[in-house]
């Protein structure tokens, strides 16, 4: 710059005019400069003593950490006294729990980086710990509630449908009369028939079943299963979707436009659907084509769409196990290992007085 | 101008309408969305990730995002929040058992940032479903009145089998939608 002017005073003596201003501006940028540069200054230096402060604070941390610790756990064991006094109140009191735990874990995210890495894993640790404990005990606590629902709707009969405002946070299921759907729900050794005629096909529920025979026969819109364990299951075609949950050691024959398999162990299903049937979070259940027979399937079968065998019944996807090699937790039931054919010569209801001749049908097959 | 603004534009021209299906399982959310593009839906697997459809409704576009609801998969719905401008909840009316569940994880997903300007449409399928319960008694389990202040939202009884309903919720969906996003028009 310097050179350029002296080699062409003109332009030095044009520009004077402006240069006091440029002076000015010059002058301020550099007071701007050496403030920003001193305020970064401060700022490293107040950083630094931070961090200095920080380090000697891993053990104001670590005592602040297990001082709220101490009082979620005091608050989880209380959950049950609350369980028993004023079930409730236990919603809210879960929320505040989780709350307390989030707040402790941003204290742990906070303080993470001046923390040796040690205690971050450790406080994390224990953080998942508790979490795991209020799920636990929310699972453990809340399931009364809910399943207490369709009686406890009956017995507000007064007022069904006005939920009552004194208790917005508990689920409002509870408040109002839902009604029973139609099931079959807690027996345990019996055979259990049901017939579906004429218009009022609807869905209907299998719950709570132990060592049971079911047999629904004729066609109906959906059907809910629900914890059953060693049953056997016979249903004629359901024109909707089937939902499984919880089941152990059944055999069951559907046929259907959706099946979904949740939380089964060691099932063997006889399937005919129309879409691929689903598992998930199950395992050792194998699978075989629909095999039922009792008076007028045809009929049924061709009622509901079902009428052809799509060969659905191997197309199992398993979202449990979501890539291209077959998954451990299902397999084709081998030939010799399949029963003929279910319920023949069992026309419906009389089924019943059959039972015996039918279960060595089954079994002979 | 960033990009961002740039595709912002575009999609206000195109009038494009970003619409997220969500729901538990069985809930008929693929049988819905089928049935509105008048579709086929005799067959259907339950899904296994996700489907796109981009149908052409009233004089929008809108692009439905129809997510799989098994619980494995339900913890990508995140990943389909960004710029959702419609939310549908899909209810199966007919799931008593699972109503709890059902209001579990929509409280879950209104508590997400992302989705706190999108217009929710909770549809009640499974009307015709004999003993499913009525759009009033889902809005009462599913205690849909304490948003009244914080979100648009309706509730509507369908049944993708028979296709009533389903033209009712859409209808209201896109409208409220195109309510706020191109108000200017």
């Amino acid at each position: 710059m310097e050179e350029e002017e002296g080699a062409d005073p003109n332009l030095t003596t044009k520009t004077v005019g402006i240069d006091a201003g440029l002076q000015k501006k010059h002058q301020a940028m550099l007071d701007r400069l050496s403030n920003r540069h001193q305020a970064r200054l401060d700022n490293s230096l107040a950083r630094r003593s931070d961090s200095t402060i920080s380090s000697e604070s891993s053990s104001s941390f670590l005592s602040r950490f297990s001082h709220s610790k101490q009082s979620i756990d005091s608050q989880l064991a209380e959950s049950r006294l609350i369980a028993q006094s004023d079930p409730s109140r236990l919603k809210s009191h879960f929320a505040d729990v989780s709350s307390s735990i989030s707040d402790l874990e941003k204290l742990v995210a906070e303080s993470s980086y001046f923390l040796p890495s040690y205690e971050v894993r450790s406080s994390l640790k224990t953080i998942s710990d508790l979490k795991q404990n209020l799920e636990t005990l929310n699972s453990e606590l809340t399931p009364k509630r809910k399943f207490s629902f369709k009686n406890k709707g009956t017995t507000k009969k007064e007022h069904p449908k006005e939920p009552e405002p004194a208790k917005p946070d508990t689920v409002s299921t509870s408040n109002f009369k839902i009604p029973d759907s139609p099931g079959f729900r807690n027996k345990s050794n019996e055979t259990l028939v049901k017939k579906f005629e004429g218009t009022e096909v609807g869905e209907f529920t299998l719950s709570d079943l132990d060592s049971c025979e079911v047999r629904l026969i004729g066609c109906c819109n959906a059907v809910f299963m629900n914890r059953l364990k060693n049953c056997k299951v016979y249903l004629g075609p359901v024109t909707g979707s089937i939902l499984i949950e919880d089941v152990e050691g059944c055999i069951f024959v559907l046929a259907s436009h959706q099946i979904r398999i949740h939380l089964a162990k060691r099932c063997d299903f006889y399937l005919r659907v129309r879409s691929r049937p689903i598992i998930e979070d199950s395992n050792a259940v194998r699978f075989a084509p629909y095999c039922l027979d009792y008076e007028g399937i045809e009929m049924d079968l061709e009622k509901a769409g079902l009428s052809e065998e799509t060969g659905n019944w191997e197309n199992v996807d398993d979202f449990k196990w979501l890539r291209a090699v077959q998954s451990p937790n299902w397999c084709v039931l081998p030939e010799n290992e399949r029963v003929g054919k279910f319920l023949r010569a069992v026309p419906g209801l009389r089924a019943l007085n059959n039972r015996h001749v039918c279960d060595a049908l089954c079994y002979l097959a | 101008m960033g990009l961002l603004s740039i595709i912002r534009k575009i999609k206000r021209k195109e009038k494009e309408m970003r619409i997220l299906m969500v729901g538990l399982d069985n809930s008929g959310k693929t049988t819905i969305v089928l049935k509105i593009n008048g579709e086929d839906t005799s067959v259907i697997s339950p899904t296994l990730g996700f489907n796109i459809k981009t149908i052409s409704y009233q004089k929008y576009t809108l692009n439905i995002w129809d997510v799989g609801g098994q619980r494995t998969i339900r913890s990508y719905w995140r990943n389909y929040f960004e710029q959702t401008d419609g939310l549908v909840w899909v209810v199966d009316s007919s799931d008593l058992r699972r109503l709890d569940d059902c209001k579990m994880e929509l409280d879950n997903l209104l508590k997400e940032e992302r989705l706190s300007g999108a217009s929710l449409l909770v549809l009640a399928n499974k009307q015709d479903i004999k003993g499913a319960l009525t759009p009033t008694e889902i809005a009462k389990v599913l205690n849909l009145e304490v948003m009244d202040k914080s979100r648009h939202w309706k509730i509507v009884g369908c049944s993708a089998y028979t296709g009533e309903g389903l033209l009712e919720g859409f209808d209201w969906l896109v409208q409220d939608v195109a309510s706020r996003i191109y108000m200017l028009d």
